[in-house]
């Protein structure tokens, strides 16, 4: 692979973590991108915005060298063999789940390293930069360790058989060369306001295969059975690793102000939980087993926005609390010069009405499943849907969160009748409240008004709101979350028409508020495969399916975005929404395929 | 006149004023924190049934807590209403700082840690220090509470004098 300025290809990334936080890991064996303690917390290394500041943690050939790597088998363990003349030697990455009988590191990264053939000589180094490069950091050599601490945090790194390393320019660097069959181990153990644990080699090992062996054991618990099981195995792979499991919280993408368009200023954190991908959360888990990870969810969802409720707030923060400020780091570059690079997100205090439909539909998700709902979150339930009766006629920064002027977007009403229409069906289940009078008239007046002005007779399609008569991808969610219209095939076609390009969807082509360009949005790509096999277009939706399959990244994750000229990924990387919308296109294809679009519906 | 009897009915008072000051934060959108759910949940993921056993538990921890007031209350050979208000002051901090932030999540089984990995799926987050994650005036509204408990605790248990 081959860095400009720098700087991996975002498609060269792959993701290891523990269920907390997570590290991005480049097909050249960087680390270069980790946040400690917590997925939301500031990175220590972040090289991934600004290869010369960020700070990072490198181990590979000392030659030139060609790279194979893959997951292990239904696991989030990172597999690299880097070949060169001398011979290959394997690199085994993972972030370690706790072992609860010993005493064990907060976080820790363990690299392994195995020669398999030669002698290969690698060098390492390991570049700490605490808070994103803000904080005045130290490293020392203490009881036989490189310890790098700033303020409460510290990150002891462990050496076993890779050289002693040396300190040099901010960072420890060094050698090893092994021989075949013979190994290595680095780790990275991390403390956050505690004393930093210091790990012998055995320790750390039997983590390492402990971990190894949990993946598969929990992927092995999935449950589906139709095409590209790979491809759903390894999205629901990716989304454990975004669900925070302190919490049962989801972030949109472990990653913060990887640019939507190189150059451009779309940067946004994505380290929050968006409300909005709750149903296509709730629903993914629900169809593939994920009972308990659906559970912890549910009630995160419900404790979360307790304080807000019965208005939502479109997004939170992973432990549940509201306050997401939006911050810029001046002093960073942004990956290949897009800045600013944004800490926070800003988008918390815009109106999105959309959210109500998605939570509703997760609810009515649950209810379902699981058959009942207690009396206090029926209650809060009931007072979400009375607050979409009054607010529904309301101005809102739709789906996109354009920070433009508020307008009336029609998928947000859409998704506002969608929000009543489950509560109605809440209520005749008798798990919540019944006002199902009140809001089966709502609903009505809802439908009557998308109607009306959400329609554009000469596009023949529902359009992205009535002083904008243009099409936006995200109508495609009416189909998909069983918006009641005949005009659905009409609107999908003229998506087809004017958004899509071969696999690939654009959100919308109008403005939003925000100069510069954009890729094309994968989700929408994944939501109009499900929207084409729920209208009776299987074969269609096969074929896009199977394009869109072939796009991942050679370990199988997805950004948000994918510039359609040259495949590069564009985005927060992997994306938590790519990959839901993936799994529940698959299960849709497969269940229409099973039973027919009825049932899929 | 240190009284057993007036610290207990105190403490029973004091609780009742307690629960229902942070019951109606929460109604009024202050905190997400709600210690009846916090306790029953030790027993039960059923929210309703969580509740009814929390708020017994947590009466009985006013009158326990009651207990020790007045064992600090004998041993100093002095109480009062403002006295009681600053052992109040001891209790949330003891509230705050340790016993929900740090014992709770360590026994409760259904509460996540900042050590909860991918292997477990918890129901409940965690309080966090000073219980910041349920909202910023949490702390605010426990220390008050506790002041409010301890007042009254120190007031009954000399006769209100």
């Amino acid at each position: 692979m081959e860095r400009v300025d720098g700087y991996a290809p975002l498609r060269d990334y792959a993701l290891i973590g523990d269920g907390r936080t997570g590290a991005l890991v480049a097909r050249d064996g960087s680390v270069d991108w980790l946040c400690l303690p917590d997925v939301d917390s500031p990175a220590v290394f972040a090289r991934l915005l600004d290869a010369e500041r960020g700070g990072s943690f490198r181990l590979e050939p000392v030659a030139p060298f060609e790279v194979e790597r893959r997951y292990l088998e239904g696991s989030n363990v990172l597999e690299t063999t880097f070949i060169t003349a001398e011979g290959r030697v394997c690199v085994t990455d993972a972030m370690t789940l706790t072992d609860t009988r010993r005493l064990s590191p907060l976080r820790e990264l363990v690299r392994e390293v195995e020669a398999l053939a030669g002698t290969v000589p690698l060098r390492w180094a390991f570049e700490p930069r605490f808070d994103f490069g803000r904080a005045q950091s130290r490293i020392e050599r203490r009881a036989g360790r490189w310890i790098a601490q700033a303020g409460a945090d510290a990150v002891v790194l462990g050496l076993w058989d890779a050289g002693d390393g040396e300190l040099r320019n901010g960072g420890v660097t060094g050698e090893l060369a092994l021989a075949p069959g013979e190994s290595a181990l680095l780790s990275l153990a991390a403390a956050n306001r505690e004393p930093a644990l210091i790990p012998g080699r055995r320790d750390t090992e039997a983590r390492l295969e402990s971990t190894k062996r949990f993946w598969p054991e929990w992927a092995g618990r999935l449950r589906y059975e139709g095409a590209w099981p790979d491809a759903v195995t390894r999205s629901a792979l990716a989304l454990k690793l975004l669900t925070f499991a302190p919490s049962g919280a989801i972030v949109a993408a472990p990653t913060s102000s990887l640019p939507e368009w190189i150059g451009g200023t779309r940067n946004w954190d994505y380290r929050f939980t968006w409300l909005r991908d709750a149903c296509w959360t709730l629903d993914a888990m629900l169809r593939l087993g994920g009972h308990e990870e659906a559970h912890a969810f549910f009630w995160w969802l419900m404790h979360a926005s307790r304080l807000t409720q019965p208005r939502l707030q479109i997004l939170y923060r992973i432990d549940g609390s509201g306050h997401t400020e939006e911050q810029e780091l001046d002093h960073f570059a942004g990956y290949r010069g897009s800045s600013p690079v944004r800490v926070g997100n800003g988008a918390r205090d815009q109106v999105q009405l959309d959210v109500y439909g998605g939570v509703l539909e997760a609810i009515w998700l649950y209810g379902r499943e699981v058959g009942r709902l207690d009396g206090d979150t029926g209650k809060e339930v009931g007072r979400i849907a009375d607050y979409v009766v009054e607010h529904w006629r309301d101005k809102d920064n739709g789906i996109w969160e354009v920070r433009d002027e508020v307008t009336h977007y029609v998928q947000s009403k859409a998704l506002c009748w969608v929000a009543l229409d489950r509560a109605c069906k809440l209520a005749a289940e008798g798990l919540i409240p019944d006002r199902a009078g009140r809001w089966r008239d709502a609903a009505d007046e809802i439908k009557a008004w998308v109607e009306e002005h959400g329609w554009d007779e000469q596009l023949q399609s529902y359009v992205r709101a009535p002083d904008m008569r243009e099409l936006d991808a995200s109508l495609l969610t009416l189909a998909v979350l069983g918006y009641d219209s005949s005009r659905l095939r009409s609107t999908i076609a003229a998506v087809e028409r004017d958004l899509r390009e071969g696999p690939y969807v654009y959100r919308y082509r109008g403005g939003d508020g925000l100069t510069g360009e954009e890729g094309a949005f994968l989700t929408c790509s994944f939501w109009l495969v499900d929207a084409l096999a729920r209208t009776g277009r299987l074969d269609d939706a096969n074929a896009l399916m199977e394009e869109l399959v072939g796009l991942a990244n050679d370990v199988g994750l997805y950004s948000e975005e994918i510039d359609p000229r040259t495949g590069e990924f564009l985005g927060n990387f992997p994306q938590g929404l790519t990959h839901l919308a993936l799994i529940n296109a698959a299960v849709t294809i497969a269940d229409v395929e099973a039973q027919g679009t009825e049932r899929a519906a | 006149m240190i009284s057993l009897w007036g610290a207990l009915a105190g403490g029973a008072v004091g609780t009742i004023l307690l629960t229902s000051g942070l019951r109606i934060a929460q109604e009024v959108g202050v905190t997400r924190m709600d210690i009846p759910l916090l306790l029953g949940t030790l027993f039960t993921d059923r929210r309703g049934r969580a509740s009814v056993i929390g708020y017994v538990l947590h009466f009985a921890n006013g009158l326990l807590f009651a207990l020790a007031y007045y064992g600090v209350f004998r041993a100093v050979g002095h109480a009062g209403w403002l006295f009681g208000a600053g052992l109040g002051v001891v209790h949330a901090s003891l509230a705050g700082g340790a016993l929900l932030t740090v014992l709770l999540p360590a026994v409760h089984p259904r509460m996540g840690t900042p050590w909860t990995d991918a292997e477990k799926a918890p129901l409940l987050e965690a309080p966090g220090f000073l219980l910041l994650n349920y909202g910023r005036r949490t702390a605010l509204w426990t220390l008050v509470g506790h002041v409010v408990f301890g007042a009254i605790v120190g007031g009954f248990a000399t006769g209100l004098y």
